[in-house]
């Protein structure tokens, strides 16, 4: 009902949004999409993966190649996207899933760091720190309003997806492993195979949001593989609040509208960030979202003394 | 033919024997106690036959059935639960979900992606059942955080229960609980595990209990078993007050 809501407005949003503001927004729900993928990991199955970023990369480079070596229509390569992004997810998460916690975490990033190391050298295949330019998609979807759309449609596809899934037996299965693992297998959930599925449809939406932002800005870079590319989805996430069920991509919002306003103003950007992610793990550790629940927990319990009162 | 045995277990942790060929068998519909002072194995020996961890030596054997070095779901939806000592159910669910994936989970059908849990009738049915048996139907909707220790206790064993298990382990049961509270998990278990015919396999240090319920007993002790009989036998064990009674029976 509120994501309803939260999709209606959005959608009644695009007609009146600038060219530029379009664009923005878009990011802005792709950064949302992945980094609400990442908290499916982090929050729901209690894992925390630094290396969003492969799936991401693995995404935007499928696209990529698909459309400029092989001339491949823009939305054809979407199929091929999601499932190269989710083998690779199979792939790193069934080595890295058995080892626990810092060790899980560390092995994601190496994984992660592997793949950037390949598509910065394989100039051949990848193009290198050249990247693959003249990305953009072919007929309608090249312009900005219908741009937005497709990725309205997906963003809301994906949370709809997530939203469901956090309530379904398999979502109450991650939570009862992240709560007590032992306990969990005791009633007969296989953790490996849970936590490995988990993986792979976290993967899978980050490669969406992959084959989304590489049209986006018509371009793919090896730093879409960068660690800097995960750690962005956990920043929305921290910003947000991994508790709260949109929590990550409020913060993805946050932190793409800040980054444009601080970077137009001074050069200072990182101290801006770390000074901001300081004060929310301190004061705020529920995030953006939780700041706002409380707000409307006050209010509420205001408007309901204030009746009783009069 | 036993439902349940026991085989020669050793098992070490960094070079200390915790079970030191552990041997056990418990029949079916039996009410089987295994008792020993702190340290023993007792808990050690439920880790091995729910598969914890594998045992060094010796092999596990349900129904017949080899399942040694199972992984731990494999063996609970064999039908064999357990309750633990330390019990920490699902601490962000609420109570009635904890016991509803609980059900899930023995029927190995915790794979469905988009129906939500509350749409899984049968399972919501067991649940409430289980709940219903110890007691805690009227705190179906609180929060597990929420609950007191007595309570925490009962969902872990109601969370055993909604598998209809063949087997049931319960690693004291009643420890952490008040002495009203005790009174009634140990009328619960007698009336109730009797009348459904579930066996029982169980670890307790309130002698009381143990006599009261149980109608053979193991004394564990150091990672051995020190004697093996039925309450009187055991009552009267001369071994057994030293190590297990303390001397103060
Ligand atoms: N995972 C483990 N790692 C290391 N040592 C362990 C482990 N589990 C148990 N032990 C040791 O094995 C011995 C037996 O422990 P266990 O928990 O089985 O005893 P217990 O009979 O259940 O005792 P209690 O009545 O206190 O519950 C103890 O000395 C304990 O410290
Ligand atoms: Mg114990």
């Amino acid at each position: 009902m509120r994501l309803g809501l939260l999709f209606l407005g959005l959608l009644l949003l695009g007609p009146i949004l600038s060219e530029y503001g379009l664009k923005l927004v878009s990011e802005a729900l792709i950064l949302g999409l992945y980094a609400m993928a990442f908290n499916l990991l982090f929050h729901q199955a209690g894992l925390l993966s630094f290396g969003q970023a492969a799936f991401f990369g693995v995404g935007a480079y499928a696209m990529a190649l698909l459309v400029s070596r092989a001339g491949w229509p823009f939305l054809a390569t979407l199929p091929v996207a999601v499932l190269a992004s989710a083998l690779v997810a199979f792939i790193i998460g069934f080595l890295s899933i058995r080892l626990t916690r810092i060790y899980f975490t560390m092995l994601t990033l190496a994984f992660a760091q592997l793949l950037y190391a390949v598509a910065h050298k394989w100039y051949a295949f990848t193009g290198g720190d050249n990247g693959i330019t003249d990305l953009r998609p072919a007929g309608i979807l090249g312009e900005s309003l219908p741009f937005y759309y497709l990725t309205l449609l997906l963003f809301a596809l994906g949370v709809g997806f997530l939203a469901a899934l956090e309530r379904s037996p398999f979502g109450y299965a991650l939570r009862g492993l992240r709560d007590n693992r032992a306990r969990a297998e005791a009633v007969g959930v296989d953790g490996f195979r849970h936590l490995l599925l988990a993986f792979v449809l976290s993967g899978a939406l980050s490669g969406v949001a992959g084959f989304l932002q590489g049209a986006l800005q018509r371009s793919v870079f090896p730093d879409y593989l960068f660690w800097t590319r995960s750690a962005e989805a956990i920043i929305s996430t921290i910003l947000g609040g991994s508790g709260v069920f949109l929590g990550p991509a409020v913060g993805a919002a946050a932190f793409l509208f800040l980054r444009v306003l601080v970077q137009a103003n001074t050069e200072y950007w990182p101290f801006f960030l770390g000074l901001l992610l300081l004060v929310m793990v301190l004061f705020f550790p529920r995030g953006l979202a939780g700041v706002w629940e409380n707000l409307a927990g006050w209010v509420a319990r205001g408007v309901r003394r204030g009746a009783a009162g009069g | 033919m036993a439902l349940l045995a026991v085989e020669n277990v050793y098992k070490s942790f960094q070079g200390f024997l915790a079970l030191a060929g552990v041997s056990l068998e418990v029949a079916e519909g039996s009410f089987h106690a295994l008792v020993g002072p702190n340290g023993a194995g007792k808990t050690t020996l439920f880790n091995v036959i729910t598969g914890r961890f594998p045992p060094d030596r010796g092999s596990v054997i349900f129904q017949g059935k080899p399942i040694t070095g199972w992984p731990t779901h494999r063996v609970a939806r064999l039908g064999l639960a357990i309750s633990f000592q330390r019990a920490q159910p699902f601490a962000s669910m609420k109570v009635r979900e904890a016991v509803t994936l609980a059900r899930l989970g023995y029927a190995g059908a915790t794979f469905h992606l988009l129906r939500p849990l509350g749409a899984f009738t049968e399972a919501l049915d067991a649940a409430r059942e289980a709940l219903a048996k110890v007691g805690l139907e009227d705190q179906a909707d609180r929060r597990v955080s929420e609950l007191p220790l007595g309570d925490l206790k009962r969902l872990d064993v109601a969370m055993a229960l909604v598998a209809k298990p063949k087997l049931l382990l319960l690693d004291e049961p009643l420890a952490g609980l008040s002495r009203a509270e005790r009174r009634r998990m140990v009328g619960f278990i007698r009336e109730l595990l009797r009348r459904e015919g579930v066996t029982l396999l169980f670890t307790e240090h309130d002698t009381e209990a143990v006599l009261e319920l149980a109608d053979r007993i193991t004394v564990l002790h150091q990672g051995r078993v020190l004697v093996e009989g039925n309450p009187e036998e055991i009552r009267h064990d001369v071994q057994v007050r030293a190590a297990f009674l303390g001397g103060t029976a």
